[in-house]
């Protein structure tokens, strides 16, 4: 007999798993939760998208109070208190995973913490020996940050994690990996002060996006960044005392620098391969990820998987969808995973926000499609926050006139691309999106532009040629 | 152990009587399974029926020539159970509903890769039980069958219990009836099994020997098929995914779709550009539920074009009446659900008629309008009684017949608010005084509308007489869920053949139409035949009336 028996039980408590469980305990279940480490929230709530987006907060206000000296304001220079700032992100932090303990106390849910391994296809042990039996299991072990191999064992080498710290502010600042991680980091780091260099191995910052997004964003960080490598190989990192000696292979770029911190974020990997799961009879891959089905089952029929551990991209939303999902067929409801898409954003500035069908991924499959394209100058909105870089990009089904994706840079792209989300999943076309008030003057209107650029009735633009 | 099943013919898709040109096997022949036995030909093309199983033949039903259709007997096959076969735990139910034990029964689950084609379902390990008789089969030849449906229920000195069904599909043969005693392994059915990957989960009580499995055992059994690709339940199965996933609906529509197990890329959306709404799911169901009660009846039924008639001149738009807004729907019920033949047939009324003129006065004085239909109602009373499936009904499942020991007799009156059906009760009871009273009755009530509720309901077969105002012909709708409705039309003097003249005899036209679910083409010309000898032997017709 287990140490400790249960209908269900979650392995992660994340985003999707403190998720998976709270709704399966709504549904009546009696669930167990385990988590490694001694607060809950997993990544996301202690060192990813809620600390950095605190520390991208206060980039912003540096920033933004800078740029107004071009129009009449002028600040004194920002003093940066490192310790002050990183103890008001902690304590963003410890208000959000403080809050899920509640929620688990309110709910029932057992919390455990612990390593779990599987000992079969209904028990788990945990590394003080404990064993858990169950009747389900939900899998949400996450994703770590990917360290590249043969690197110096040198604390001035550092991920995301340690990038959050903030200890201390570099001078200068080397992010190896030009995707949504590293550009966050180095938007926060640049604002605080710190020179940042960024190289990427791929031809493109956000390898897979448009590149189009891109121009705004490089037309911003450009003039503020020491140097953005793309296509450009990191062959070597030395230990010395002033810094990291890093040599790079690529066309035009330095052959070393010196950098006082290196901070790798060249992607993350799923951990699916960290539980044994095989003694449970689940299939993981060799690169640590568990396939499903629709109904978030893994190839045994009492085991789940959700979030980063399952194919898919590595996004706190969508962890979070899937395990509503997994919970629900748990409980014995006839519940899908059937989102269409799945929104994805940079949290930069400006920031970056794309949804649905991507003009790479429609030439890539050979969809016909057709593009409008309102850029924010137009936008009065835009013009008066000071940032007319910006665009707003809608793809459209040329027979339907339905919304296929959607593309957005600028200030608050995050919150924007959210239309676009809904339009998709609701099949909205063109004129269902112009016909829809959206108040002015804000950025929302963008989307509305877009839409009536399609169904030709634009009026804050001429763009000739359409019906 | 060996038993011997029947070899058929499988379905042949729209072919019927399909001659047979080549037997491609003799008795005492050992065949493998999809050898093939024998060689049919249509119009379009040759094909050879397959061999179900393993086995020796030992009886042939056909030779070359023979038309055979699907089901036709080809012949017997010898069959070794159990090398084919696919054993699981059944489902145990305790009949003294000692329900603790199965609350706290262990889970445990596996998957079954099943191919498809045709198996043999057989019983499984029933611990230490032989010869348990057999006191329900759930199944029946060409019953479509989905994972643990039950097959046949099993009562052993100890417990009743189901033996469910591991593989989907559609049962070819039954081989067991209520009463044979099986043991494991014996064979139970047939079945053309659908091929998916199925997951089977198993409900073992802690007190059954044999099916309670330890997790290491479950681990064991899920590692074989652990290197396959994660597949889909059995509902997912029937869903176009592709399909669903473009289909233009809303995340909610699609999730009431998900719950419902319906395919949304063979819904059709009502609302704006086509849009899936809620209705049109439930609607999409509904259309499936009461396409299955009624026979083949797709949802989605064409629609007619509407069309702007004021562009081709002046119009004027009324309402329908009250009556026409009831009866129009069920009309149009009657004529989809049913298949209608119309049967057409000559009465000889020539002495009814003179019969009739000559007890006309003397009904009048007594305030009786002695009218043709009322000799008619006499008649088809009679023939109702020969007849009795004519007065019976169709059960809501499509399973059984229910047939009416009453005989109401309804009758369709032209009113002006629209057409009404007043029924006179029990009329076999009444005789033609009666029934002609009773008609003047029902008709003055329903001219002035004044029928009450119980006036127009219970009928148990209907006659629409249009005689009173002409026609040769006509095809009526049966009032379903009656099986049969008579028409009757203009009478008119007819030469007719006697053997050696022709004579003026007085013909009345009938027309029977009827659900040929339930009436076939020769009950009912017989049932008109019968109606029309009634007609003529007037004498006869009354004195069974009095």
């Amino acid at each position: 007999m287990a140490d400790h028996q249960t209908q269900l039980v979650v392995i992660g408590a994340g985003p999707g798993g403190y998720t998976a469980a709270f709704r399966a305990a709504d549904l009546g279940m009696d669930v167990i939760l385990i988590e490694r480490y001694d607060t809950l929230g997993g990544v996301c709530l202690n060192v990813g998208c809620i600390p950095s987006k605190a520390l991208l907060h206060a980039a912003k206000v540096i920033d933004e109070a800078e740029a107004m000296a071009a129009h009449g304001v002028t600040f004194g220079k920002p003093k940066i208190d490192a310790l002050k700032l990183r103890a008001w992100k902690n304590e963003v932090v410890g208000k959000l995973t403080g809050g899920l303990a509640q929620l688990a106390k309110q709910r029932k849910v057992r919390v455990i913490h612990g390593l779990a391994k599987f000992a079969s296809a209904n028990s788990l042990v945990l590394d003080s020996g404990e064993t858990v039996g169950f009747e389900s299991c939900i899998i949400a072990v996450g994703s770590e940050a990917v360290m590249l191999p043969g690197l110096p064992d040198d604390p001035r080498i550092i991920d995301s994690t340690g990038a959050l710290e903030l200890d201390p502010l570099p001078k200068r600042l080397l992010v190896v990996g030009g995707g949504i991680i590293g550009l966050e980091m180095a938007c926060v780091y640049s604002a605080l002060g710190t020179d940042v260099s960024v190289v990427e191995l791929m031809d493109q910052l956000i390898p897979g996006t448009d590149k189009d997004l891109l121009r705004p964003f490089l037309k911003i960080v450009n003039p503020r960044y020491e140097a953005i490598m793309t296509s450009t190989k990191v062959v070597a990192m030395r230990s010395t005392v002033p810094g990291i000696e890093v040599s790079f292979e690529g066309k035009g770029v330095p052959e070393t620098g010196v950098y006082d911190r290196v901070l790798v974020a060249v992607g993350r990997r799923a951990n699916g391969d960290q539980l044994e799961a095989d003694t449970a009879g689940v299939e993981v891959s060799d690169r640590g990820v568990i396939a499903v089905d629709k109904q978030m089952r893994t190839n045994v029929p009492n085991i789940f998987a959700i979030g980063d551990v399952v194919p898919g991209p590595m996004l706190a939303h969508k962890a979070m969808h899937e395990a509503k999902v997994a919970a629900e067929v748990a409980a014995g409801e006839k519940s899908y995973f059937d989102a269409r898409t799945i929104p994805s954003v940079a949290y930069t500035d400006p920031e970056i926000a794309w949804v649905g069908l991507t003009e790479t991924e429609a030439k890539e499959h050979g969809i016909d499609y057709e593009k409008t394209r309102i850029p924010w100058a137009a936008s009065g909105r835009a013009l008066s926050l000071g940032r007319a870089e910006g665009f707003t990009k809608l793809l459209w089904d040329k027979e339907t006139g339905r919304v296929l994706g959607g593309a957005i840079v600028g200030p608050n792209a995050g919150d924007l691309i959210t239309e676009v989300t809904l339009a998709i999943e609701m099949d909205a076309d063109a004129a269902d999106i112009g016909l829809t008030v959206h108040p002015h003057p804000t950025l929302s209107e963008t989307v509305a532009f877009a839409a009536e650029a399609f169904d030709g009735t634009l009026t804050d633009l001429y763009m000739p040629k359409k019906r | 152990m060996a038993t011997s099943i029947d070899i058929v013919v499988p379905d042949l898709g729209d072919f019927e009587d399909v001659e047979v040109i080549e037997i491609l096997v003799s008795c005492g022949d050992t065949v493998e399974r999809e050898d093939g036995l024998i060689t049919i030909e249509t119009d379009k093309a040759a094909m050879d029926v397959p061999s179900p199983e393993n086995g020796v033949i030992e009886e042939l039903a056909v030779a070359v020539g023979d038309k055979v259709s699907a089901g036709s007997l080809i012949g017997k096959l010898k069959i070794e159970v159990g090398d084919t076969v696919v054993i699981a735990p059944a489902l145990i139910h305790e009949p003294t509903g000692d329900t603790t034990v199965l609350g706290s029964s262990a889970r445990a689950a596996r998957r079954i890769q099943k191919s498809g084609g045709v198996q043999t379902l057989v019983v499984p390990n029933l611990g230490d039980f032989e010869d348990v008789e057999v006191i329900e089969v759930h199944i029946s030849d060409g019953d479509n069958i989905d994972v643990e449906d039950p097959l046949v229920t099993l009562e052993t000195d100890k417990a009743a219990m189901d033996v469910p069904a591991v593989v989907a599909g559609r049962i070819e043969s039954v081989l067991v009836k209520v009463g044979d005693k099986v043991s494991k392994g014996a064979s139970l059915a047939i079945i053309d099994a659908v091929a998916v990957a199925i997951t089977v989960s198993e409900k073992s009580p802690a007190a059954a020997p044999d099916t309670t499995q330890t997790s290491a055992s479950a681990a064991a059994q899920t590692e074989a098929p652990a290197r396959q690709q994660p597949s889909s339940s059995p509902e997912l199965a029937s869903i176009n995914e592709a399909g669903f996933s473009r289909a233009h609906a809303s995340p909610s529509v699609r999730k009431l779709a998900r719950e419902l197990g319906v395919d949304l890329a063979q819904v059709k959306g009502a609302g704006a550009k086509g849009r899936i709404l809620h209705d049109d799911v439930k609607a999409f169901v509904k259309a499936i539920l009461t396409g299955k009660a009624a026979g083949p009846v797709g949802g989605g039924l064409p629609t007619v074009p509407s069309i702007d008639f004021s562009k081709f001149g002046e119009i004027e738009v009324q309402a329908l009446t009250r009556i026409q807004k009831i009866s129009g729907p069920r009309l149009q019920a009657s004529w989809i659900n049913l298949p209608h033949v119309t049967q057409h047939d000559l009465a000889d009324i020539t002495e009814l008629e003179a019969k009739r003129q000559s007890l006309k006065g003397p009904a009048k004085e007594r305030g009786i309008s002695l009218t043709p239909l009322a000799f008619v109602i006499k008649a088809v009373i009679a023939a109702l009684q020969e007849f009795p499936i004519v007065n019976s009904s169709l059960a809501d499942d499509g399973e059984s017949l229910v047939f009416k020991k009453y005989i109401h007799i309804g009758f369709a009156a032209d009113t002006d608010k629209g057409l009404m059906v007043p029924v006179i009760r029990d009329a076999d009871q009444k005789d033609v005084y009666e029934l002609a009273t009773e008609l003047g009755e029902l008709s003055a009530a329903a001219r002035d509308g004044k029928l009450k509720a119980d006036q127009l309901q219970g009928a148990s077969f209907t006659i629409s007489s249009l005689g009173g105002i002409g026609g040769t012909a006509f095809t009526p709708i049966v009032n379903a869920p009656e099986v049969a409705i008579l028409g009757v039309s203009r009478s008119s003097m007819q030469p007719v053949w006697n053997g050696s003249e022709f004579e003026p005899r007085l013909l009345l036209p009938l027309s029977l139409s009827y659900d040929h679910r339930v009436v076939d083409g020769a009950a009912a010309v017989r049932f008109t035949t019968f109606l029309g000898q009634k007609l003529a032997d007037v004498e006869n017709l009354l004195q069974a009336a009095s």
